[in-house]
């Protein structure tokens, strides 16, 4: 436990992010040929199905775990294969080359044992996108936990999947995120970190994630007085 | 006096009408000019319209240009118009150079100096050509379903397209091999308009007592044009099965389609079937009639739109946008905004319609609860603030090519 207005060094500054789909032009109309497609594209298509479309189009409920799974569930209508692509956690790997090699892996061994190739009906082909994204700081900052949790309530949804989920590609580990960066440097709370980076993103929506993060903080935190967010 | 910008924040919050004002702070001042080819009566105006006093709010030097043509100008540019959406259709040589010919005048006629231009559709498509210099970015925004386009009218608009330092789809399956940077934006709905607005009870049922709806039974709604891509006569067969098991009734809502040479043979299909049936109600809507559709969306139980084919399906998201258990024809944007048991239902034929229908009568709880998670969904995503919004992250990036991460 640490006291909810102990202050950090450094305070945390919120950002937001617009993730602006860009269509690449391929598709996939049948399981081989997103197998193909997926050997081949840039890794910014890779991430923009595996996680930014979350924040791109995201449904109110979530029900899969990204694009790829709910091509083979809706499109394909092969309840298997999608069971066997919901295994796969791209934030358990150390980058993009082996998600997609495990990806390419587990697709090749699933098209080995078919009599045939499963066809997406027309107009539920596989679209590959990538994306741009524009950065914009925000006005809010946190210095105390007290603070950032007041912060959490306040900023977009878009925020959230800056600092919690782009934030893993963004530092080229898998494992770690902005929030728990801020909180290993600025306080001695290792099973607070710990607990945030076991927080499992793939079944929540991106305010579950914030209700989420904000219960883990809170359970960690001296109350005391309320001490409202850092505007400037 | 209170601004459009003030209205919007009850519905979309604070933080999303604090992020449009830093976005375009930062942005700085900027002139933006639109171009289209009519001020009123479609999508794109109607886009435009609520989307104009917004920069203005935001501080954006918008304007708002719209092309003029003689009568076959436009027949030239309906025919492209169908050509883009794979119809066959005879485009000759001549009619191309008056379309040419119509462009050249325009640009010749209308005077801007600007940073950023968004053209809409093929009809403006071709100012690029005489006026390149007058813009720092021309940005092509392309609002029809061109996954299957004709081979001769794409080559003919992609000479023009190509010269664009960046271009919008609606859906990824619209894109085109380009050689600038292609960027998806979905069309989205004005909250505040006529068509979108809330309505007390008394205004809705007044819109009702005038049309002539009586609320005695479950009302099953489509509001569409009577084209076969709409699948009217799908309807009635899904909702004659559905009244042999429940009491209900159909009402299907729209104007003729004129300029599909199919369109009337199918209203006169649609009349047959409905014929004798005091159940089901065809109302034939003038195409401005945007408060009655309002009401009559917000009286209805469940709200149907069999599209066989279909671009994105703004009518679904009107219907989402107030509640309402929406089950859509799996074609086009409507697969993106119906997720079943989520959001609404996704169809493939009369019997799965009729199915879908009984099963939302039979528990209306279900039709409420997506109803809800639909119309957070629209609130989320296809509102008119998140337009504003792509435009402002697409200038921002237009001025940084090369840049996939922009930090402002």
């Amino acid at each position: 436990m640490i006291s909810a207005d102990q202050p950090a060094p450094n305070p945390f500054w919120f950002h937001e992010c617009i993730v602006m789909t860009m269509p690449t032009g391929k598709k996939a109309a049948n399981l081989r040929e997103l197998l193909q497609t997926l050997r081949e594209v840039d890794e910014s298509v890779l991430s923009y199905h595996l996680w930014q479309s979350r924040v791109a189009i995201a449904p109110p409920d979530v029900e899969y775990l990204n694009d790829f799974v709910a091509w083979a569930a809706n499109s394909l209508q092969d309840s298997r294969l999608a069971e066997k692509l919901s295994v796969i956690d791209p934030f358990g790997f150390e980058n993009l080359q082996e998600v997609r090699d495990n990806l390419v892996d587990t697709l090749d061994e699933y098209l080995w044992d078919l009599p045939s190739v499963p066809w997406a009906r027309p107009g539920f082909e596989f679209h590959f996108c990538e994306a741009s994204v524009v950065v914009l700081r925000s006005q809010i900052s946190a210095r105390t936990l007290s603070e950032f949790c007041q912060a959490l309530t306040q900023v977009s949804r878009n925020s959230i999947y800056y600092h919690f989920m782009d934030a893993r590609w963004r530092l080229r580990s898998m494992k770690t995120d902005d929030f728990s960066n801020w909180i290993v440097s600025s306080y001695d709370l290792p099973d607070l970190v710990s607990a945030l980076q076991g927080i499992d993103v793939w079944f929540y929506t991106l305010e579950e994630v914030r209700d989420a993060i904000l219960n883990l903080v809170s359970q960690y935190m001296e109350k005391t007085d309320d001490n409202p967010p850092r505007e400037t | 006096m209170t601004t459009r910008l003030e209205k919007l924040e009850p519905i979309v919050g604070p933080i999303v009408i604090d992020q449009l004002r830093r976005m375009a702070e930062q942005l700085g001042s900027q002139r933006l000019v639109h171009v289209n080819s009519t001020r009123s009566g479609g999508g794109v105006a109607e886009l435009l319209s609520s989307i104009m006093p917004l920069w203005s709010e935001l501080g954006i030097d918008a304007r708002w240009e719209v092309i003029e043509g003689d009568q076959n100008f436009f027949e030239v540019t309906k025919a492209m118009h169908n050509a883009l959406q794979g119809f066959k259709v005879t485009i000759t040589n001549g009619m191309l150079q008056h379309y040419l010919e119509i462009n050249r005048r325009n640009a010749d006629r209308l005077e801007f100096d600007s940073d950023f231009v968004v053209i809409n559709d093929p009809q403006p498509a071709y100012l690029i050509q005489d006026m390149r210099s007058r813009a720092r970015r021309w940005i092509w925004r392309c609002h029809i379903d061109a996954s299957r386009p004709d081979r001769k009218v794409w080559r003919f608009l992609r000479e023009a397209v190509r010269q664009y330092d960046a271009s919008i789809f609606s859906m990824p399956s619209f894109a085109q091999n380009l050689p600038h940077p292609q960027y998806l934006v979905y069309p989205s709905i004005d909250p505040l308009s006529e068509k979108n607005r809330e309505l007390s009870q008394e205004e809705i049922s007044a819109v009702m007592e005038r049309l002539g709806v009586e609320r005695d039974k479950p009302i099953i709604l489509q509001v569409s044009r009577f084209d076969s891509f709409k699948d009217p006569v799908g309807v009635i067969q899904a909702f004659k099965m559905v009244r042999a098991h429940t009491p209900c009734k159909l009402l299907l809502v729209g104007g003729e389609a004129n300029d599909d040479p199919e369109g009337p043979r199918i209203f006169a299909e649609v009349q047959e079937a409905a014929r004798g049936d005091p159940d089901i109600k065809v109302l034939l809507l003038h195409p401005e009639s945007h408060y009655e559709v309002n009401a009559l969306q917000r009286a209805a139980d469940i709200i149907v739109q069999k599209s066989v084919r279909e671009g994105f399906g703004l009518t679904v998201t009107e219907a989402m946008w107030k509640g309402k258990p929406v089950i859509g024809g799996a074609a086009g944007g409507i697969v993106l905004q119906l997720r079943d048991f989520n959001t609404g239902f996704l169809v493939h034929s009369p019997e799965g319609c009729a199915l879908r229908i009984r099963y939302l009568l039979h528990h209306p709880e279900v039709g409420t609860r997506m109803g809800r998670l639909a119309k957070e969904f629209v609130r989320n995503h296809f509102l008119v603030t998140r337009n504003v919004r792509d435009y402002l992250a697409l200038m921002i990036l237009c001025d940084n090519p090369g840049h996939r991460t922009m930090a402002i």
